[in-house]
């Protein structure tokens, strides 16, 4: 399948300055909904999308295209981005968190019926327990962790990280099947 | 699935899936990462795992991004070395042997502009994750930040050190209220960082004399 994203990432690793601001353009309003969906602050996102293009670049050499599209491999980094720099503030869950995923969760469900690829992701989920596939959503989307989603599911947090465990060895099992 | 307890093999794939979605606390995530430098079928885990949530990133909207490409190639692409902030040998260094202030201290800026954003090389992390430093590189240029944790209580002081394999420590410098940085080539992987306790100003003999309390090797994907 054609993808022109993990052209223009192949020839960044050749240093090719042109093809990364194309790459620049094409990709960063993607990048920059995923960095302000998780850090939720502007400012905050508009730093880590920097940091995000600088990864980028500096790694574009260890992207293997045969290995997963370009937009995936971008996505990622700025995920694990957003993910560290949640992990790292001094208190990382509150009310605001929640809110944002019951509100967003159903729209999320929703475009997921759009594509193939998410078509299939979105009939594996609806074979989990509908809060432990909220659960998941919430974690990938969001950013949350172990110790928000309990607090959200109102469970431990060991009883937690069993149900998420469970349902993502089943999501597996389901998108493999 | 029963519940019967994970395999070893659906222990590390489900930890691989917590990776990537992004659940672990920073200690967790911390080691996660350390392990997908160093093993490879790990790694390959967490990449399938990238690859097999994709579907759910149709869930993030686009948000319109301001143009920051002057500002990152800036970063990337200085046109002159980059400016190098005053140079100044920090006190607590006279115990060093000659040959170390030449190797060492020459080296040693205290740089109070936030340097180019750089390649993470080991996060130094107490198991529960209460102190944590990140060592990140780029060009020349070693940045050790710390991301969770307070500096030593007064009268005692962190310091850093490189160790080869086989070799004896090499202190980088004392690890206070600012980012450390040190213009020093990328350790290769199996080089070990860590951090021990000294008193004020630094190690009175040029090793380590207090306890160690973080070390972290880097990895081969480094």
């Amino acid at each position: 399948m054609h993808d022109p994203v993990a052209d223009l990432i192949t020839k960044c690793a050749a240093s090719d300055r042109a093809a990364f601001r194309m790459l620049y353009r094409d990709t960063s309003a993607k990048l920059m909904g995923v960095l302000l969906r998780m850090l939720g602050e502007r400012a905050e996102a508009e730093d880590a999308l920097q940091e995000v293009y600088t990864r980028v670049w500096l790694r574009a050499g260890r992207y293997d295209p045969a290995k997963g599209r370009g937009m995936t491999w971008m996505i990622a980094i700025a995920r694990n981005l957003a993910i560290d720099r949640l992990r790292a503030r001094p208190e990382s869950h509150g009310d605001d968190d929640m809110d944002q995923v019951a509100d967003t969760a159903p729209r999320a469900e929703t475009r997921l019926v759009a594509q193939g690829e998410a078509r299939r992701m979105a009939d594996c989920f609806a074979t989990l327990e509908p809060d432990r596939a909220a659960a998941v959503r919430g974690a990938y989307l969001n950013g949350m962790s172990y110790i928000e989603l309990a607090d959200r599911h109102s469970v431990p947090l060991n009883t937690m990280r069993t149900w998420l465990r469970r349902s993502l060895l089943r999501l597996k099992e389901c998108l493999e099947a | 699935m029963t519940d019967a307890p994970l395999t070893p093999q659906e222990e590390d794939d489900a930890l691989a899936a917590e990776y990537v979605l992004g659940v672990l606390d920073l200690g967790e995530r911390a080691r996660a990462e350390a392990r997908i430098k160093r093993d490879p079928g790990f790694a390959t885990l967490v990449a399938e795992w990238e690859v097999r949530m994709a579907g759910l990133n149709e869930g993030y909207a686009e948000a319109p991004a301001p143009n920051l490409l002057p500002a990152i190639e800036a970063r990337l692409f200085p046109s002159a070395p980059p400016a190098r902030a005053k140079r100044r040998f920090a006190p607590g260094f006279g115990w060093l042997s000659g040959a170390a202030i030449a190797a060492v201290l020459t080296l040693v800026t205290f740089a109070t502009l936030a340097p180019p954003e750089p390649d993470r090389l080991a996060v130094l992390a107490t198991a529960d994750n209460r102190l944590s430093y990140e060592v990140t590189h780029f060009g020349q240029v070693l940045r050790v930040t710390r991301v969770a944790g307070v500096p030593a209580v007064e009268g005692q002081v962190h310091e850093l050190w490189v160790i080869a394999p086989g070799a004896a420590p090499v202190s980088l410098g004392l690890l206070e209220s600012r980012p450390l940085v040190v213009e020093y080539p990328a350790p290769p992987a199996g080089w070990v960082f860590a951090v021990s306790i000294e008193p004020e100003g630094g190690s009175p003999t040029g090793q380590p004399t207090g306890p160690v309390i973080l070390t972290a090797e880097v990895g081969t994907d480094a």
